[in-house]
């Protein structure tokens, strides 16, 4: 009790003592079917400075945060504690809840009693408690230290760059550019259309997958608003949302030569798709026989059948049967498929294979009364609208089907030379387990997905990849087309496999994040950036040797009391608020704001501030 | 008695339904400037989403994602939401569509009730909860749920008995016995349809005639079971409260089955179940938990994985067809079931304590006579435009959601951003000069 007397006398030194309002939240059971929620709030009373400590079911919900505001006016609080999930769930939710109320909103602090305390500790409902204790005083610590701050304001150039000129690609900037936003579009290759093109006939309904490559090819080159930059690479891109530089190479000069744009723009959107799987050498015979292909491959071969044949042709001769054998590439298993050259294997589901195969079984079916086809799948997962049928007709059109276990894929032998039939044995899981013997003149191998080239972006932006090496959103839900880096927003298979339908909707889902970018003039930055002291500051540079982001700390040659002086100097938009140029500055000049070592100091105090339950 | 349409308010756009959906749609354009009405006929936005336990695959508590996206299309100086409404018609016309909507008497003043919830206090009628799945009940007058927004109070003259004991505890006498029906003609530029889905019924397949047993029950319920607010707080099996040891997971029993017409893939069915699934085996350890399926469609992002962790926890997954589902006693259910997988033993019936049915997505709504808008074979929202994919027949209005066919949550997502962008192209198109509905929807289509 003594202790805690003293810290009343030290917080109430400081010239405005603050009514904090806490806020607990149980999370429908989720925190306090650990966390003693209403025994937190009782404690949370007695930390110097709070006004109310209330507990909620759902804070996140509309009663939740209108008892804030109600607070706020009624009880005159200044400052609001929140502890709740991780604040990279709602933080940004409670923020504006305060901001309604007129409260400055970074005298706002988020505390995670979820992830931190109640998962966490699942076993432990006693040490959680006090932990959710420790952490929400000091949440209230550094708030008595925290002052109000402002957003940081930067110009936002309305224009978009779109890195791919697939499907993806066209759909987003077509989309902007029709309402008003410029886009530079960027394309590796010497044309639009991306995938497209191999893809002949599209599922769920028969389109020629050219014709709607050029559909959306059409509507990207008719509007002014695009600049399509074929045979072009972005080389170098640093900055930050409203303001990316960026420089693209490419064969684009007055006489066809290569040159190099700079440019700045608002937005990227990364559609950089995704590339087939390729089969390893001998992976099922591949590249070992001739006829063991890819469904890439095999479209190419349905569009170059010629005539009226009742049988599939290939290098000259009449295939006589097809098997095609799904999964390769997808849904790998540890210990039974051999990992790729980074070490890894893919665990994941192509999610597109499937319709795709039972399409080209049914296309063989259809054309080719006397070609036999074999399906091996592990599962059949034709989910979407329009799908299912093409598993039903293809049942009804003859296609044989078999079912493998994945931990015991099917083996392709070859029997006798490259015109010879391939053998497939295959333990089936159609006929209780029986191991049978297919014969088939050409294996089809399934192909997955796997993320497109974009290493330089990934690079030079520090973007964040999946497990399965796919670019990755923040969050499904919540936040599906960003990814961390703000301004920066994910459009189709540079995500996860998808199918046309989806890649299109997925684009246009990033297309609309990027206009609602574009509302404003400016673009607002979080303000926790370094702040020098100018006072403090001797100019020593330590700050900028430690410095990891290109052009967030200068020196700069300043006049003060009639002398020329070098003092550090930060650029807002690029600083990220890392805190690195704060440990190593001999006077103490530089902090960050929102997180100045005061507000730790405060925090760590808070800590450790004895109000330890006697029970809980 | 309906009063007449007297007003006739003007939005850019209308989204039909408040679900996850409809509410992202809304988000969007008005997050753009667009001027956007949600209508929506239940007591409170939040569509089915917000009854959910768990999602898959980040399993994110269902109201840790929905409440925040409710609360911020509630707070938002662009969006209005019009709740307890049903819409009537839509007429497109040459500037633009025409919806008549009718808001439904709520019998409580919205403007004067605070949501103290003192009248549902005070009501001694109650009458099972449809958001509880009939699980639970709730009072005669009440608010829809705890993070209903709007949370205002809403009195069910089907079940009221006119006792006036809520006029008597209502402290800011909002309670309104004589209101009426009130149609409203709104003017908009664009609507986006997402009235989201419903289930086909528990008894849809007559040879699982266990229907009549209280533990044979659909996901929807179990959702709630599961969910940490919800009727019981726990799992216990809705006849006799016993904490079930054995549950059963019966896939496909209301899709890819031409019999009851239901051909198609309702798509979530696999994954809730494999998410139900390591719910269950969380809160009771040591029950035995099968999945009956014929393929497992974990096709999402991350979902292939989640499969896996299932089958590593020791969820048993049987595939074969379920033939019949008989009641076995009073309380337990006999699965028969035909197996592919074992050689021996083909045929088995199996007792489980409770049975969960995998039941199909159906349309909630059928625009066929309210509107020009054309359904697909399968009932569903038809798309027929390839390169929007949220576009109907009808140029200015397009589709969100499981209206369009069943999808996910994350799917449902990402259209409906897609079909705000639809929406917004259509409208900044038909805001250029010279431009009428007709020649914008040409231009879309070129």
């Amino acid at each position: 009790m003594e202790s805690m007397k003293q810290e009343t006398v030290q917080d109430s030194a400081i010239p405005h003592t603050p009514r904090v309002g806490v806020y607990i939240c149980r999370c429908g059971g989720n925190i306090s079917d650990v966390v003693d929620t209403d025994h937190v709030a009782e404690i949370c009373r007695l930390i110097p400075g709070v006004a109310v400590s209330k507990v909620h079911t759902f804070m996140c919900s509309d009663p939740g945060q209108q008892t804030i505001s109600d607070d706020i006016r009624q009880e005159k609080l200044d400052r609001v504690v929140v502890a709740s999930c991780s604040p990279f769930l709602h933080e940004l939710t409670f923020r504006g809840a305060v901001m309604r109320s007129k409260m400055n909103p970074y005298l706002y602090e988020h505390v995670n009693i979820r992830e931190q305390c109640s998962w966490a500790h699942k076993h432990d409902p006693r040490g959680a408690t006090a932990k959710a204790i420790q952490l929400i005083s000091a949440a209230v610590g550094k708030l008595s230290h925290s002052t109000p701050l402002e957003k940081i304001r930067l110009p936002n150039h309305r224009r978009a760059m779109v890195v791919g000129g697939g499907p993806a690609g066209m759909k987003v900037a077509a989309d902007l550019a029709a309402c008003g936003i410029p886009v530079v579009l960027v394309e590796r290759s010497d044309r639009l259309g991306g995938k497209l093109p191999i893809l002949n006939r599209l599922f769920p309904n028969g389109q020629a997958a050219t014709e709607l490559a050029a559909k959306l090819e059409s509507q990207v080159l008719s509007n002014p608003k695009i600049e399509v930059l074929l045979k072009s690479e972005v080389t170098t891109v640093s900055g930050f949302i409203g303001n990316f530089e960026v420089a693209i190479h490419g064969d684009f000069g007055p006489s066809g030569h290569a040159t190099d744009i700079h440019t700045t723009v608002g937005v990227i959107v990364m559609a950089t798709g995704f590339k087939p799987y390729v089969p390893t050498d001998g992976e099922f015979n591949f590249k070992r026989h001739p006829a063991v292909v890819t469904t890439v491959d095999f479209n190419a071969l349905l569009s170059k059948q010629k005539g009226d044949a009742r049988t599939f042709q290939f290098d000259g001769r009449c295939i006589r049967s097809i098997a095609f054998i799904h999964c390769v590439g997808s849904r790998q298993v540890d210990g039974v498929h051999t990992p790729a050259v980074d070490g890894r294997i893919n665990t994941y589901c192509s999610r597109v294979c499937c319709t795709t195969v039972l399409n080209q079984a049914l296309q063989v079916r259809q054309r080719f009364p006397d070609t036999r086809v074999y399906d091996l799948h592990q599962d059949i997962r034709t989910y979407g609208r329009g799908h299912e049928e093409y598993y039903t007709d293809a049942s009804r059109a003859g296609v044989v089907f078999y079912r493998y276990h994945g931990q015991e894929p099917p083996e392709v032998t070859n029997t006798n030379g490259p015109t010879s039939p391939l053998r497939i044995s295959v333990k089936d899981y159609l006929s209780w387990g029986e191991e049978l013997e297919i014969e088939a003149d050409m294996v089809v191998l399934a192909v997955g997905m796997t993320p497109g080239p974009c290493e330089t972006l990934v690079d030079q932006l520090k973007l964040p990849r999946g497990e399965d090496r796919f670019l990755q959103e923040i969050h499904p839900k919540l936040r599906p087309v960003e990814i961390s880096v703000n301004g920066v927003l994910l459009a189709g298979t540079s995500q996860a496999p998808m199918n046309i339908q989806e890649t299109l909707a997925a684009a246009g889902a990033a297309a609309v994040k990027a206009r609602a970018m574009f509302t404003t003039e400016e673009v607002e930055l979080n303000p926790y950036v370094a702040e020098v002291d100018a006072h403090l500051c001797e100019g020593s540079g330590a700050c900028l040797t430690q410095c990891e982001y290109d052009g967030a700390l200068a020196m700069v040659e300043i006049l003060q009391d009639g002398h020329t002086v070098r003092k550090a100097h930060v650029n807002a938009g690029l600083c990220v608020g890392c805190g690195a140029c704060v440990a190593v500055c001999p006077t103490q000049a530089i902090n960050v704001s929102g997180w100045r070592i005061d507000q730790y100091d405060a925090m760590v105090d808070g800590l450790v501030r004895d109000l330890t339950p006697t029970t809980i | 008695m309906i009063a007449s349409a007297n007003s006739q308010r003007h939005k850019d756009a209308v989204i039909i339904g408040g679900g996850i959906a409809g509410l992202q749609s809304a988000l969007d354009l008005a997050d753009q400037g667009y001027k956007v009405a949600v209508v929506e006929r239940q007591a409170s936005i939040g569509g089915r989403m917000i009854s959910l336990s768990k999602v898959y695959p980040t399993l994110d508590c269902a109201s840790c994602i929905t409440t925040p996206k409710m609360s911020a299309a509630a707070h938002h100086e662009n969006i209005e939401l019009l709740t307890y409404t049903e819409v009537n018609s839509i007429t497109p016309g040459p500037e633009g569509h025409t919806l008549v909507v009718t808001h439904k008497p709520t019998y409580v003043n919205a403007d004067k009730c605070i949501g103290c919830r003192l009248c549902e206090y005070a009501c001694d009628t109650e009458y099972p909860d449809v958001f509880e799945q009939g699980l639970g009940s709730v009072r005669a007058i009440s608010v829809a749920f705890t993070n209903a927004i709007p949370q205002k109070a809403v009195l069910d003259a089907d079940y009221c008995l006119a006792c006036g004991l809520c006029l008597r505890a209502c402290p800011t006498d909002a309670i309104e016995f004589d209101q009426q029906p009130r149609q409203e003609s709104i003017h908009a530029d664009v609507v986006i349809v997402a009235s989201g889905f419903q289930l086909n019924a528990l008894t849809i397949k007559p040879q699982y005639g266990a229907a009549h047993n209280q533990n044979f029950i659909s996901p929807l319920a179990l959702e709630r079971l599961l969910a940490p607010h919800g009727p019981y707080g726990r799992v216990l099996r809705p006849s006799d409260g016993k904490i079930p040891d054995s549950i059963a997971f019966v896939q496909c029993a209301g899709s890819r089955d031409q019999t009851i017409g239901v051909p198609y893939c309702s798509r979530v069915c696999c994954m809730y179940a494999i998410k139900q699934a390591m719910l269950l085996s969380g809160s009771l350890p040591t029950a035995d938990i099968t999945i009956y399926y014929m393929d497992i469609r974990a096709f999402g992002k991350g979902y292939e994985q989640f499969y896996q962790n299932a089958k590593a926890m020791g969820i048993n997954f049987v595939r074969g067809k379920v033939s019949k589902i008989d009641s076995a006693g009073q309380d337990d259910l006999l699965v028969h079931v035909e197996l592919t997988e074992e050689p021996q033993d083909c045929v088995r019936k199996q007792r489980h304590d409770m049975v969960v049915l995998a039941q199909g997505m159906i349309p909630q709504w059928n625009p066929t006579g309210f509107s020009p808008v054309r359904i697909g074979s399968d009932g569903f929202v038809a798309t027929p435009d390839p390169i929007s994919p949220c576009s109907t027949n009808v140029p200015g209005i397009f589709v969100a959601g499981t209206a369009a066919g069943p999808k996910d949550i994350v799917d449902s997502i990402a259209e409906a951003g897609a079909a705000a962008m639809e929406a917004a192209r259509y409208l900044s198109m038909r805001a250029m000069p010279g431009h009428s509905p007709r020649t914008v929807a040409l231009e879309m289509m070129a």
